[in-house]
């Protein structure tokens, strides 16, 4: 496979919010990225639910009705909703596959009621675990593959959160070990997308559906969560940082493989995703607020497509159920950001997104359009391998954190990212010689089976 | 692009307002080799500490090499990280390094050493998210407990039989989804039924307070950081009542 050596973007400033070089229309004729940010709501059932089909059917019935209503209550022109598999729909794909006729009916009701525009994205759950499965050869993967076959005979498009690497990643991780951080995303999660994501592609055009995208959920985002506020002793936010770097060539493997965007919600390496490839990205933040918290409320909308809540349980509130709420709050999210595009303030609110976040956190100040652009810049320079792009890519990430006086950092996270840093300029230049090291380094963790990754 | 004037305040960045400078203590032991173990517990160097190890159980004992050296290291430790000077990397890897030493204490011994109590873990059934049962292991290994590690997407009845065959002191469970942790007051249920009445903390993701204390045993686990204290009381005998009117509610 030839690894992308070219920005689809000439210069961050080339980037905003609501429209990308390459737009995608969906088979419901949802266009995304051609102008306009659109709002992406995703409801998670709740605990039980999950207990039979029609008690799962009856809970997303609930939750995306209860989404679209508010949509049409408030005046939302049009609207994207994710469904992420819980692990039962990928299991048994049949589930997945009810799920998705009764959403596309759900959302053709109130077209044909109200003329509201929508189209709906299904996640699949990655059940390759890969310190339990072989994660080419085992019944998981039969059904994961499956699963996506079922749902892109509904769905307007298909997206996985694929864990290729997390066995190694989630042990270094908690070592402040970054070679094994960089093992795990760059050379074993690349060579599992590189295995998955073609047939992904290929099942997803066989059934007019987008093959849209994959993430670094389970590695950069895992390191997110860990890091945590200010408060958080878990680990440094400087190496939830690089894990964010790393994590752009695994993502962009989707893209080489095929897959068309709009980029998954949660892959906050989206950014950087948007400047290489310039196709549609969905972003999460200050929204996102009741899924989990992050450091990039506001600029982390800077360049986004789609605009979404991550994942809200089905609740009460007093303005009505969550999904209803969660609903009206991204609608005026996006209504904000096409009234800029309209009047032509753009500019101006991307600024202040921006400055909102910049300098709050070494996490956040990498993922300004400007600095994205660079680390992208550093993965398309050094196409030699998955290993060479990475690697560029978070010594490029420690560069920028370390020359702009501007950011402030912690003594300690100040010495942790200069050894970091100095452990990622001693490793080798070569992947071979660096997948070598790797596996006699890692031969012993626990479920880590080489050949998973046709090593 | 415009920056916005640094004095125009939009965030106040607490972390640096109260940075915990570290306060490590230089002497553990009065015996050269001794200190030395502790030092390479306390710097988490796990490549070195058998070396180290072996060279002192030449002319010490194991137990005194554990208890003096390994043990005093990590007593080190744990302060570090509970006045806040330690992050959960440095904690992890002085654990690895507590525990390779202690490896090579017991291989003179020819036995294991007595651990302070049995402490059953898992990730639901159904649920493949385990890194906060990965860091619940590491901190109650680095307490010296004994960990039996069931893994991720364990069926409810292997938990139970697990409960049945090692009789812990303790039974902790992470699940990541809500669709998950319903397997969680299914144990419960059929514990109670065995009359294993085993304190059962319950934490991760989506798990709530009101959700764990909605069953018998349950007691919500808030943070990873709490599991070595519940632990410690587990072992000291209180009762899951106990312990959930203490840390809970």
């Amino acid at each position: 496979m030839k690894l992308t050596q070219t920005m689809a973007y000439a210069e961050a400033a080339d980037m905003m919010f609501g429209s990308s070089l390459h737009p995608v229309t969906t088979k419901s004729g949802l266009c995304i990225g051609g102008g306009q940010v659109v709002p992406e709501i995703v409801v998670h059932p709740r605990a039980g639910s999950e207990a039979s089909l029609k008690t799962l059917l009856r809970e997303f019935e609930r939750g995306y009705g209860d989404a679209l209503e508010r949509c049409v209550s408030v005046g939302l022109p049009r609207t994207c909703l994710e469904i992420e598999h819980v692990a039962q729909m990928t299991r048994q794909p049949d589930w997945g596959a009810q799920v998705a006729v009764q959403t596309v009916s759900l959302m053709e009701r109130f077209r044909n009621q109200f003329g509201i525009q929508s189209a709906c994205r299904f996640t699949i759950a990655d059940i390759r675990k890969p310190d339990m499965v072989h994660m080419r050869d085992s019944e998981r993967t039969e059904h994961v593959l499956d699963a996506f076959d079922a749902c892109a005979r509904h769905a307007d498009m298909v997206a996985i959160e694929s864990l290729g690497g997390k066995e190694i990643f989630d042990h270094a991780i908690i070592r402040n070990d970054v070679t094994g951080m960089l093992f795990g995303q760059a050379v074993l999660g690349c060579r599992d997308m590189q295995w998955l994501w073609p047939q992904i592609v290929s099942i997803a055009r066989q059934h007019g559906c987008r093959p849209s995208g994959d993430t670094g959920c389970a590695h950069a985002n895992t390191a997110m969560f860990m890091a945590g506020g200010y408060q958080s002793r878990e680990i440094p936010h400087t190496l939830a940082a690089l894990a964010r770097a790393i994590s752009v060539g695994k993502t962009l493997v989707a893209y080489e493989c095929g897959a068309t965007g709009p980029g998954k919600n949660c892959a906050y390496e989206n950014p950087m995703i948007k400047a290489i490839t310039g196709v549609p990205i969905s972003c999460e933040g200050k929204s996102s607020a009741c899924a989990h918290s992050s450091f990039c409320g506001n600029v982390i909308a800077a360049v986004c497509d789609l605009w979404s809540n991550e994942a809200v349980e089905y609740h009460a509130m007093f303005g009505g159920t969550t999904p209803a709420v969660f609903s009206e709050l991204l609608g005026y999210d996006a209504a904000l950001m096409n009234t800029a595009l309209g009047m032509g303030y753009e500019r101006q609110l991307q600024e202040c997104m921006v400055n909102s976040d910049r300098y709050r956190d070494p996490q956040s100040y990498i993922l300004c359009p400007d600095n994205a652009w660079k680390i992208g810049k550093a993965v398309t320079e050094n196409s030699q391998s998955f290993y060479a792009r990475a690697r560029a890519a978070a010594l490029k990430c420690g560069e920028l954190i370390f020359e702009d006086s501007r950011l402030q950092l912690t003594v300690y996270e100040r010495d942790a990212l200069a050894h970091y840093m100095a452990e990622l300029d001693k490793l080798p230049e070569d992947e071979s010689d660096f997948i070598d090291l790797c596996l006699t380094r890692y031969a012993k963790i626990k479920g880590f089976r080489r050949e998973s990754y046709g090593l | 692009m415009r920056y916005l004037n640094p004095k125009y305040q939009v965030f106040n960045r607490y972390d640096l307002f109260h940075e915990q400078e570290e306060q490590k203590t230089h002497r553990f032991s009065h015996d050269a080799m001794l200190q030395r173990v502790a030092e390479h517990v306390v710097d988490g160097d796990d490549m070195k500490i058998t070396d180290v190890v072996c060279e002192a159980l030449t002319v010490k004992n194991p137990q005194e090499v554990i208890r003096e050296g390994l043990i005093a290291g990590m007593d080190e430790v744990s302060r570090l990280w509970s006045e806040g000077s330690y992050f959960l990397p440095q904690v992890v890897l002085s654990s690895d390094a507590m525990l390779a030493g202690i490896a090579a204490c017991e291989e003179k011994m020819g036995r294991p050493i007595k651990r302070r109590g049995k402490i059953v873990t898992h990730t639901a059934e159904g649920d493949i998210h385990d890194i906060g049962q990965t860091i619940v292991n590491a901190l109650l290994g680095a307490a010296g407990f004994e960990i039996i590690n069931l893994g991720a997407d364990v069926l409810v009845d292997h938990v139970v039989q697990a409960c049945r065959e090692h009789r812990p002191i303790m039974l902790g469970g992470t699940a990541l989804m809500t669709t998950t942790m319903s397997a969680f007051p299914r144990i419960a249920a059929k514990l109670k039924r065995l009359n294993l009445r085993i304190p059962f903390v319950c934490g991760g993701g989506a798990v709530n307070e009101n959700f764990v204390s909605g069953f018998d045993l349950g007691i919500w686990g808030k943070d990873a950081s709490w599991a070595v204290g519940m632990a410690e009381d587990a072992l000291k005998g209180m009762t899951w009542r106990q312990i959930r009117a203490k840390w809970n509610g």
